[in-house]
């Protein structure tokens, strides 16, 4: 295995907050679609789902298809 | 396209309640849901997509919204109703159309890298069993080189290699997924895992990663 200083300073930034009772891409994506409209309607969704915030904070691609997800709503005029 | 459902007659219905859709999506699913559904996803899906694809965006997204009908008509009875159902289908439009780019991105780009030199490849460190004299190594480089014996020890070798594809190679997570015959979940509980084990071992360890981190 090959590493450089800035691959490892990026793994050593993730290990604090690390622990066991992450959720994974399949248990966020499944809460999505109520994040998305909770967060449109400012209900404050990071309180009522924080482990699903947490996730889309630690994955990219999750992360980037819940706000192109923001960005379809958006045009669709959800209310 | 999609010619093989049923239609139940040429009034066009109009659906907006999450009972109305589901009722005429199901076997046989009506001709006016489907059209509907179609024309909801395409504007929602050239709303998010047009920031990241310049060319043939109509094509791109007619392809997908078809692809995407395909699956809710295969797993609508798994939507619980927390939400709109259209949210929901844009949801599963969305993720196949960001799987379908990132992989198209990836072809392109590993294609184009085939004849480029690699900038990180300068300054990448091969993890060495035989170390030099502790007299030879600065304190930095000695951390380093002990997270990574500690990652060498407690890895597994898919780990490592998942890591190497994600963090080094820039691989995106869905083409690790299909690499390794797997899926983005089962990839990114993998990573995870791998931090568990890098943040246990550290701290039996004694070692501190904020500190470690503020030295490097």
């Amino acid at each position: 295995m090959k590493l450089n200083k800035k691959v490892l300073k990026k793994l050593l930034s993730m290990v604090p907050m690390t622990h066991e009772g992450e959720i994974g891409c399949d248990e966020c994506f499944d809460e999505l679609n109520e994040f998305a409209e909770m967060e449109l309607l400012g209900k404050s969704p990071e309180k009522a789902m924080p482990l699903v915030r947490e996730h889309l904070d630690k994955c990219g691609e999750c992360r980037q298809e819940y706000q192109a997800l923001l960005d379809a709503m958006k045009v669709l005029d959800f209310k | 396209m999609l010619n093989w459902f049923k239609r139940r007659g040429s009034q066009r219905n109009s659906y907006s309640t999450n009972e109305e859709w589901i009722n005429g999506l199901k076997p046989p699913p009506d001709a006016n849901a489907i059209e509907q559904l179609r024309e909801h996803l395409i504007k929602g899906l050239k709303a998010s997509l047009y920031k990241y694809v310049q060319r043939d965006l109509d094509d791109f997204v007619e392809d997908i919204a078809q692809d995407s009908i395909l699956k809710i008509l295969d797993k609508y009875d798994t939507f619980r109703g927390e939400s709109k159902f259209t949210t929901w289908a844009m949801k599963v439009s969305v993720r196949e159309a960001y799987s379908e780019l990132r992989k198209k991105r990836y072809k392109d780009i590993s294609l184009e890298q085939h004849s480029q030199f690699d900038p990180d490849e300068k300054e990448a460190v091969e993890i060495e069993h035989d170390q030099p004299g502790p007299d030879q190594l600065t304190h930095e480089s000695m951390v380093v080189q002990k997270v990574m014996k500690i990652m060498e020890e407690e890895l597994t070798e898919k780990q490592q290699k998942v890591l190497q594809l994600l963090m080094i190679d820039q691989v995106p997570m869905t083409v690790v997924s299909e690499m390794m015959d797997s899926n983005r979940n089962a990839i990114y509980k993998l990573v995870h895992d791998a931090r568990l084990k890098l943040k246990n071992r550290m701290e039996v360890e004694g070692m501190d990663p904020e500190e470690i981190l503020e030295q490097m």
